[in-house]
């Protein structure tokens, strides 16, 4: 695959955080007249960090529980809950993200922790089904090879099942990552710091300049994640014959 | 000495293996042969405890292997599986280090011990070893995995269906490389196939298996000559059973002094390359390399008990 679209793409990013009045005369006809065209109340760059802290923050546990459940379901001690942890991660995956927010405010308060809870919940269902399927779906003639060699249960899961795995539960990662970079714009409504502030703060002043700045600097970020993750998948699967389930 | 022990494996009221008792004698090659879900598969199974057994046991050299933790015993024997399972993310080298290394070898002995084996395998250490497994034909696959399992130099070499994935032209190749590396090392070899010619060509005793049992257990030759029961009998394949005898003959034992006309055979071809070079020949007899000839009429009586 090319890389330079999304190199192009990430010095348009760092350029226009660094320097977002570049850009000021690409956005001034959407901005109402005489308004502000360039979001002012915050600085766009520690928003972006704030922004990609909380996809980081919600991820990063999510993916180590989906991937302990995906593991643990798959053990002879756990098959009995793999129905219930499908029926779990699927419901943590339909339950509205807003919907999570509106249930947790009165509980967690204003701020990071709903927001963290909603994407942590969105998170675990992608992440958890492409665990289980690529575990599922290893070659039955290598699992039985690494029992007959004699690997004991723990050596066939680092040694052998996790490293196969490895590119199918990436994939899960990065299309839960995704996902959760945009929906964590809604965290704004519950007060939480992120580039949903900007977009807000567009739509209650009607300033379509903000929205249009906030909306295309999240989907510039989902399009650089996802390439990221393309290239560490790269890197672990060069020189594998590594089945995709 | 390996022991088979009243083994048997049921699952609900099938009898999968049903009280097999074997005794393989040390340095030997033993072949299981039996159609599909005759149960061979499942009784090598049992050895390396892939499978608990429902009830007996099995010994190896004596000790009942019920008393160790199943990894422990699958390290000392070692496992051939058809589809060879080499493991994708390693190298070829890496794949056959993988016992060594349980058993904690130290470095230079695991690289030492797998230049041997690529090498006794005729595939050259310096290029096939760092190439990964999808870089092979699959030949080459078939013996990378005899090597990883001969690798930590087991007391007993278990092979389900080694060959099972080869064209008839490796195949009869990869028999031949199994027998000279077997004598080379005196391993123990406990093979199942389904193919009966494979059975004869490399073992020294052959149990036939039907419906979880032990039809007959004995050497080649007596297989042949005296099927137990009618399904041994139609297992050996009675169309073709007097070449498969003469194939257990090296046509040397056969020589008479004299000269024949013709290009000389080898004295280790069998008997039945003998009788199929003499019909096609069209001749009376052939010479042999290092003298001598054998006579249509020997071949013919070499052909039956």
């Amino acid at each position: 695959m090319k890389r330079w679209p999304a190199a192009v793409l990430l010095v348009l990013v760092l350029a226009f955080l660094i320097r977002p009045g570049l850009f000021a005369p690409l956005l001034a006809p959407l901005a109402p007249g005489g308004g502000p065209v360039i979001y002012d109340r915050a600085n766009l760059l520690s928003l972006t960090l704030a922004h990609l802290g909380l996809v980081a923050g919600a991820m990063v546990p999510a993916s180590l529980v989906a991937v302990a459940l995906g593991v643990f379901v798959q053990r002879p001690a756990g098959a009995a809950f793999l129905p219930l942890s499908r029926s779990l991660t699927g419901f943590g995956q339909t339950f509205p993200p807003v919907a999570v927010l509106a249930l947790t405010v009165p509980v967690l308060g204003f701020g990071t922790w709903p927001t963290l809870l909603a994407l942590f919940l969105y998170g675990l269902l992608p992440v958890f089904e492409n665990t289980v399927a690529a575990l599922q779906g290893l070659p039955p003639s290598v699992v039985e090879a690494a029992r007959g060699m004699g690997l004991t249960p723990r050596q066939r899961l680092w040694q052998v099942e996790l490293p196969l795995a490895r590119p199918l539960i990436l994939d899960g990662i990065r299309t839960a990552s995704v996902i959760s970079l945009s929906t964590a714009t809604i965290g704004s409504v519950v007060a939480a710091r992120g580039l949903g502030e900007v977009i807000i703060a567009g739509l209650t002043s009607q300033n379509l300049a903000f929205v249009a700045q906030g909306g295309l600097l999240v989907a510039a970020l989902a399009i650089l994640l996802a390439q990221a993750f393309a290239l560490v998948g790269d890197g672990a699967s060069r020189n594998r014959a590594t089945p995709r389930a | 000495m390996i022991g088979l022990n009243h083994l048997s494996k049921h699952y609900g009221d099938t009898k999968a293996v049903d009280d097999v008792s074997l005794t393989i004698d040390k340095g030997s090659v033993v072949a299981i042969v039996g159609t599909s879900g005759s149960g061979k598969s499942t009784l090598l199974r049992l050895v390396n405890r892939l499978i608990e057994p429902t009830s007996g046991h099995v010994t190896l050299d004596g000790q009942d292997t019920r008393a160790l933790p199943a990894f422990e015993l699958r390290r000392r024997i070692g496992y051939v599986i058809q589809d060879h399972g080499l493991f994708p993310h390693w190298t070829v080298a890496r794949n056959i280090a993988t016992v060594p290394r349980l058993l904690g070898w130290s470095k230079a002995r695991i690289e030492a011990r797998v230049e041997e084996l690529l090498t006794l395998l005729s595939l050259d250490p310096a290029a096939i070893g760092p190439r990964f497994p999808h870089q092979l034909s699959g030949g080459q696959m078939q013996r990378v995995g005899v090597a990883r399992a001969l690798a930590a130099e087991p007391e007993l070499l278990l092979m389900d269906e080694p060959f099972g994935a080869l064209d008839p032209v490796l195949r009869g190749k990869a028999q031949a490389d199994l027998r000279a590396i077997q004598r080379t090392l005196g391993t123990t070899i406990l093979l199942v196939t389904h193919d009966m010619a494979e059975a004869i060509a490399l073992s020294d005793r052959i149990a036939v298996m039907r419906a979880g049992r032990v039809e007959q257990f004995a050497p080649p030759a007596e297989i042949l000559a005296r099927p137990a029961t009618d399904f041994v009998r139609a297992l050996v394949g009675e169309g073709e059973r007097a070449f498969r005898y003469l194939s257990l003959t090296p046509v040397g034992s056969l020589a008479e002094a004299g000269a024949a006309e013709g290009a000389p055979l080898p004295a280790d071809a069998t008997a039945a390359e003998a009788l199929n070079a003499l019909i096609w020949r069209g001749t009376e007899s052939l010479a042999l390399e290092g003298g001598g000839r054998v006579t249509r009429s020997a071949l013919l009586r070499a052909g039956h008990p």
